[in-house]
């Protein structure tokens, strides 16, 4: 039987004393994931004696402009995300994948720092992120560290967040103008599902219709969200006018399947991938063209 | 495994409580308080039955601990009466024949008031949007959303 001590605090500093003064701390925020995990007792649980509700901290609960960085507070609700100008202007990708978690009730409860944390390979905001190139604040007792995203992640639901530290802020980079995104997913219905695929594209269209800075994460395709560099390449410096989708979209699906190797779900979702880098690339096509 | 003491409102009142770390918000509200027109059915999440209004917004009260909502507002269904008059939204679920089995409909009736709070005139889809999380086994979504559209359009 699962057993333990909550604990809860509305300051950061003394969310960090806690993780400090006691070990096998569970942070506990939207609950959306962990409460079905305790609720099932899950063996995806780590064993813990003390749970920390920091769900009513405020000062995890801001967005703002900060030079050049839009700085997103962890406990940012998908909700939050889809309403809010700052991100529907900045990063229409990241609104649209917080639209697909879950339903509204989920999406009310569940934030952003959680689908982080928990790192789970069909995480929806991963992604995008990756594509946006996030990073991510650390705080401790002793300091801050800031890693970016892609590198803060480091297996299925494993990440490089030392037990004394709390994630405290999302920072993600402007943009520059001709920037271009879209953001695919396949679930088993539209509502309350688990991506069975899903793909992030976030690129940049010169004035000569050339693609540039193209970066490219999928999600549930590889052990837990990354980019896919030879995919990326491969994009790169074609024009909108001649590149052959045919050609890019396999390489997607063979650059998929050297992370992951031959598996059971492989003849689905090597076609699949397919599809999705192709739909994103040509719904970008369209727009640029459109804006010529 | 520690006793919490929480106050929050319910439908307009305030309580104050002793709860256990692992207490639910949906446990205390059917247990402690007796409020049992919210219903568990899936208890992960995924169904809606058990959806209540916190703070303005709709939430599943099985994905909450109880003491994580000190100083918030709770409504439920029993909440929805007013001196003995039923909301507007409850008549329109009788009018229209929104119920059959009736399991799901408070958690329909809290999905939709919670839309009808923050947008009074919504369109078809974003009152499908704000069902998306409740199922309904007999298969009366499109009584339940006239309903809801019978209230949005007046």
């Amino acid at each position: 039987m699962i057993s333990y001590e909550f604990l809860t605090t509305q300051k950061i500093e003394e969310a960090l004393n806690y993780l400090d003064k006691f070990s096998k701390v569970h942070i506990l925020a939207g609950g959306t994931d962990l409460l079905v995990n305790l609720y099932k007792e899950s063996p995806r649980l780590p064993d813990f004696d003390y749970l920390l509700d920091i769900s009513s901290i405020p000062e995890l609960k801001i967005i703002n402009l900060s030079n050049n960085f839009i700085e997103i507070g962890p406990l940012i609700t998908h909700s939050r995300l889809i309403n809010e100008p700052l991100i529907k202007n900045n990063f229409p990708v990241l609104m649209e994948a917080a639209f697909t978690i879950g339903s509204t009730q989920i999406r009310n409860r569940g934030t952003i720092g959680g689908n982080i944390v928990n790192a789970s390979p069909a995480a929806d905001l991963l992604p995008p992120l990756i594509t946006l190139k996030a990073e991510v604040e650390l705080t401790s007792r002793k300091g801050k560290r800031v890693l970016p995203l892609e590198e803060f992640l480091t297996g299925p639901y494993k990440t490089k967040l030392q037990d004394n530290e709390l994630l405290t802020k999302i920072k993600i980079p402007l943009l520059g103008d001709n920037y271009y995104s879209d953001f695919q997913k396949i679930g088993r219905r539209k509502a309350l599902s688990i991506a069975r695929l899903s793909l992030a594209l976030v690129t940049k269209i010169n004035k000569e219709g050339i693609f540039q800075d193209t970066r490219v994460a999928p999600g549930s395709a590889t052990p837990y969200p990354q980019s896919l560099p030879e995919t990326e390449k491969a994009v790169n410096g074609q024009s909108i006018f001649h590149i052959d989708l045919e050609e890019i979209s396999k390489i997607t699906g063979k650059e998929m399947v050297s992370i992951t190797g031959e598996r059971w779900s492989t003849p689905y979702k090597k076609p699949t991938i397919a599809v999705l880098i192709k739909r994103a690339l040509k719904k970008i096509i369209e727009e640029a063209k459109t804006n010529e | 495994m520690n006793n919490i003491t929480i106050t929050f409102m319910v439908n307009g009142k305030e309580v104050t409580l002793m709860v256990g770390p692992k207490e639910r918000l949906i446990d205390t509200l059917r247990e402690q308080l007796k409020l049992t027109g919210t219903k568990e059915g899936c208890s992960v999440g995924e169904c809606g039955a058990c959806t209540v209004i916190l703070d303005g917004k709709a939430v599943s009260s099985c994905l909450i601990l109880t003491g994580q909502i000190g100083g918030s507002e709770v409504l439920t269904v029993e909440g929805l009466e007013v001196d003995g008059n039923l909301d507007a939204l409850q008549q329109a679920f009788i009018d229209h024949h929104a119920i059959q089995c009736g399991f799901c409909t408070p958690g329909m009736l809290m999905s939709a008031k919670a839309l009808l709070m923050h947008n009074p005139h919504p369109s078809r889809e974003e009152i499908k949007t704000a069902l998306e999380g409740n199922l309904c086994r007999c298969t009366g979504y499109e009584q339940i959303i006239e309903a809801i559209e019978s209230i949005a359009n007046k």
